[in-house]
């Protein structure tokens, strides 16, 4: 699944960019389409009568300017949502981002398409037409199994009597109730992650909208066949985003269907629990040492999960501890700053974007930290010059393990070593820096595209970093036209070659690097050469 | 034609088809009950027959209970149930014995069948017959000072008969339903208005 949508990511980015990519801007496209239903939806409660759904929807969907195609819209911004909403969860689960810290984004989102199900449903018996009309009834079939009810709904819709209103009123306030109810769930989907993109950039949003009424205008909805309750419902046309359930549905007894129900809602609830990994093999948690930490509050504004908070050092007067939230600043007390980063484990991810973050490299997962990425890449190097005829590289590429076109554990990539990183966010510029200044021709960072990174905000953190002097920053001393950042998804192998090729034409125009004695690569490998 | 222009020609293309997609899953054909036949419904709700049963505790039962639950007589109440027996055309198609609803079986009982039938004319005969015996009226199901005959003549009219009965041909146009309820104020079984009458 991974594969497949790796190659799906690709054929969009390379046919609308990755900015644009709408398959990496699904969940906010859910939220853009919801807005979208809630402005239409307020437009057509006007010109909905209770006492006559059918026959007012007929007359709305009679005005060609005024109705058809906002209804239309309505219609098939709610099919969107749907499309959009399965297609974030996909992704959500295929990228193994469903577990921990994101067990409560994954089961509020359920609850979300749940909701959005729920009011589509009611949002089809509204219109009592003949789709609306088996969903009604097949409903009230499946909920007089349960003993909740102590007549059975079925019995309104056999026609002894006219509907009551009462039943569309219900209905009405349940379509509009549910959707209300949205906003708390999303609150809740996104109150573990820090800046939320609630939106997709505006040229996709508006160029989403826009087809969607086009297509309405297009495509208009027509009006199925009104409800009758004396006739078998026959040939119509249904939504298959909100009827798909109906043909299983009506073929098995409602206690089966119940029963599908509940097996479904409980393998989806325990991906978070089947989807984690063994706890050997689970990222640990970013860990701060304290002697290291100024107070800067860096790691803690960076953080994508809102895992750091700052706390009053232990041992300070005042401090003590968890507890203290930490504000802006910190007072110096005795030389040391008198807050400190304190990491959430239970947050964390462990996206490690916070050792990118510290400049005194005192913050970050064991084993990936600044001081230990400088550790690394010293050793990486050395290795590197263990290989025959094997010098000071040209250019070196830095690529993120879940996309950089899949190169990351190859080691080597058109010539040039690969250095593989967990994510772009975790590169701590000075990794950059001492390879510059050791002697290597030019410094590829090649992360996932902004949207799709699996940290949240790695690419555009480092891009700060690197550009734009956010702590823990490149210092000004490189040259930043050896350094060159790139974005590809794993299945855009071409997109690193083509990025690799113009840094390398780069780095031939601005010529030889000096090296700078106390890294000196040419050394280290002279050195593991002699060792040899 | 250029590679950006090839670029372009698809980036449309997978727009249209995306809408075009959308628009058709939208709006896909479906008929929920395909076939060419009609529908006898028998669809209704009754009160029932309420019947009691009482019995003194003993000693030994009594003081079991807590001191404020020490009733000397206690009574269990239900609904007696039907026997629905349908016959289409001579052939019995169905015959149920309907309960009544709620745990106790003290709620009113409903009947709610559909039966696939071909279309054109058939003799339809339903019956709907009270099984078991009714108890005596318990004295807290009369008000204060009120007479039993007058009570019992109430309840008796209030409730449904023993034995309900319809019998007469139906015409069915295909896929057409006709419902059998039961009327509540002329206490009988007859065929919805819209269904035409026997």
């Amino acid at each position: 699944m991974r594969r497949f949508l790796a190659r799906a990511d690709a054929l969009m980015n390379g046919l609308y960019g990755w900015r644009y990519n709408p398959l990496y801007h699904s969940g906010a496209l859910v939220i853009a389409l919801l807005v979208v239903l809630l402005v239409t939806g307020i437009y057509l409660l006007f010109f909905y009568r209770l006492g006559a759904p059918y026959a007012s929807v007929a007359a709305l969907t009679a005005q060609p300017w005024s109705g058809r195609w906002i209804r239309g819209l309505h219609r098939y911004a709610s099919d969107a949502a749907v499309v959009a909403a399965l297609v974030h969860a996909l992704r959500v689960y295929a990228q193994g981002r469903s577990w921990g810290p994101r067990t409560l984004a994954w089961v509020t989102g359920l609850i979300l398409l749940f909701v959005v199900f729920v009011s589509g449903w009611t949002g089809y018996v509204m219109v009592w037409d003949v789709q609306g009309q088996v969903l009604a009834t097949e409903g009230a079939r499946l909920f007089d199994v349960l003993p909740i009810f102590s007549e059975p709904i079925s019995r309104a819709f056999v026609g002894e009597r006219p509907i009551p209103g009462a039943f569309f009123f219900l209905n009405l306030f349940a379509h509009i109730a549910f959707p209300i109810g949205l906003g708390l769930v999303v609150w809740l989907h996104v109150s573990r992650v820090a800046r939320p993109g609630l939106l997709p950039p505006r040229p996709l949003m508006w160029g989403i909208i826009g087809l969607l009424c086009l297509l309405a205008v297009a495509w208009p909805v027509p009006m199925g066949p009104a409800a009758d309750l004396f006739r078998l419902p026959g040939r119509a046309p249904y939504d298959i985003f909100y009827s798909f359930w109906l043909p299983l549905a009506r073929a098995l007894p409602a206690g089966v269907t119940w029963g599908l129900f509940a097996v479904v809602t409980l393998v989806l609830v325990l991906v978070p629990r089947w989807t984690r990994p063994a706890a050997e093999r689970r990222p640990p948690p970013s860990v701060v040492d304290e002697d290291l930490c100024s107070g800067c509050e860096q790691c803690y504004l960076d953080c994508p999960y809102e895992a750091i908070a700052m706390i009053a050092r232990p041992g300070e007067p005042g401090g003590g501890g968890v507890g203290g939230v930490g504000g802006a600043g910190g007072a110096e007390a005795g030389g040391r700053s008198a807050l400190v980063a304190h990491v959430n484990p239970e947050a964390c991810v462990s996206c490690g974007i916070c050792a990118g973050s510290c400049a005194p490299m005192g913050v970050g997962p064991p084993g990936r930290t600044g001081r230990e990425q400088l550790v690394a890449v010293r050793a990486f190097v050395a290795a590197w010059c263990l290989r025959p005829g094997a010098g000071v590289p040209d250019a070196v590429v830095i690529a993120c393990d879940r996309g950089a076109g899949g190169i990351a554990q190859s080691g080597e990539f058109a010539g040039a070593p690969v250095w593989p990183i967990t994510c772009a966010g975790n590169l701590h510029t000075s990794v950059i820096e001492l390879l510059i200044r050791a002697g290597v021709g030019g410094v590829l960072v090649v992360s996932c595209p902004p949207r799709d990174c699996w940290s949240r905000e790695g690419p555009k953190w480092l891009e700060q970093r690197v550009y734009h002097d956010r702590e823990a920053e490149l210092q000004p001393r490189v040259d930043r036209r050896r350094v060159r950042l790139a974005h590809a998804g794993v299945a855009e192998r071409p997109v690193v070659a083509d990025a690799l090729r113009r840094l390398r034409e780069e780095v031939a125009r601005l010529g030889v690097t000096v090296r700078e004695g106390d890294a000196d690569l040419q050394r280290e490998c002279d050195t593991e050469e002699a060792a040899r | 034609m250029t590679g950006r222009a090839v670029r372009l020609a698809l980036a449309g293309a997978v727009v249209l088809g995306s809408c075009a997609a959308l628009a058709a899953l939208s709006l896909v054909p479906y008929t929920a009950e395909p076939g060419d036949r009609a529908v006898v419904r028998l669809a209704w709700r009754t009160r029932g027959e309420r019947v009691r049963a009482c019995r003194r505790l003993t000693a030994d039962e009594l003081a079991r209970l807590p001191q404020h639950m020490r009733q000397e007589e206690v009574c269990e109440r239900r609904i007696l149930p039907y026997r629905l027996r349908v016959d289409v055309d001579g052939a019995r198609v169905v015959d149920d014995l309907v309960r009544a609803g709620g745990a106790r079986e003290d709620r009113p009982l409903f009947v709610f069948r559909d039966l696939a039938v071909t279309p054109g004319t058939h003799h339809l005969q339903v019956t709907f017959e009270r099984e078991g015996t009714l108890g005596a009226p318990g004295p807290e199901e009369r008000e204060e000072g009120e007479d039993v005959d007058a009570t019992e003549a109430g309840r008796r009219a209030r409730e449904t008969p023993a034995r309900l009965e319809l019998d007469g041909p139906v015409v069915l146009v295909s896929r057409q339903i006709v419902l059998v309820t039961y009327d509540d104020e002329r206490r009988r079984l007859l065929l919805a208005p819209s269904a035409g009458a026997p």
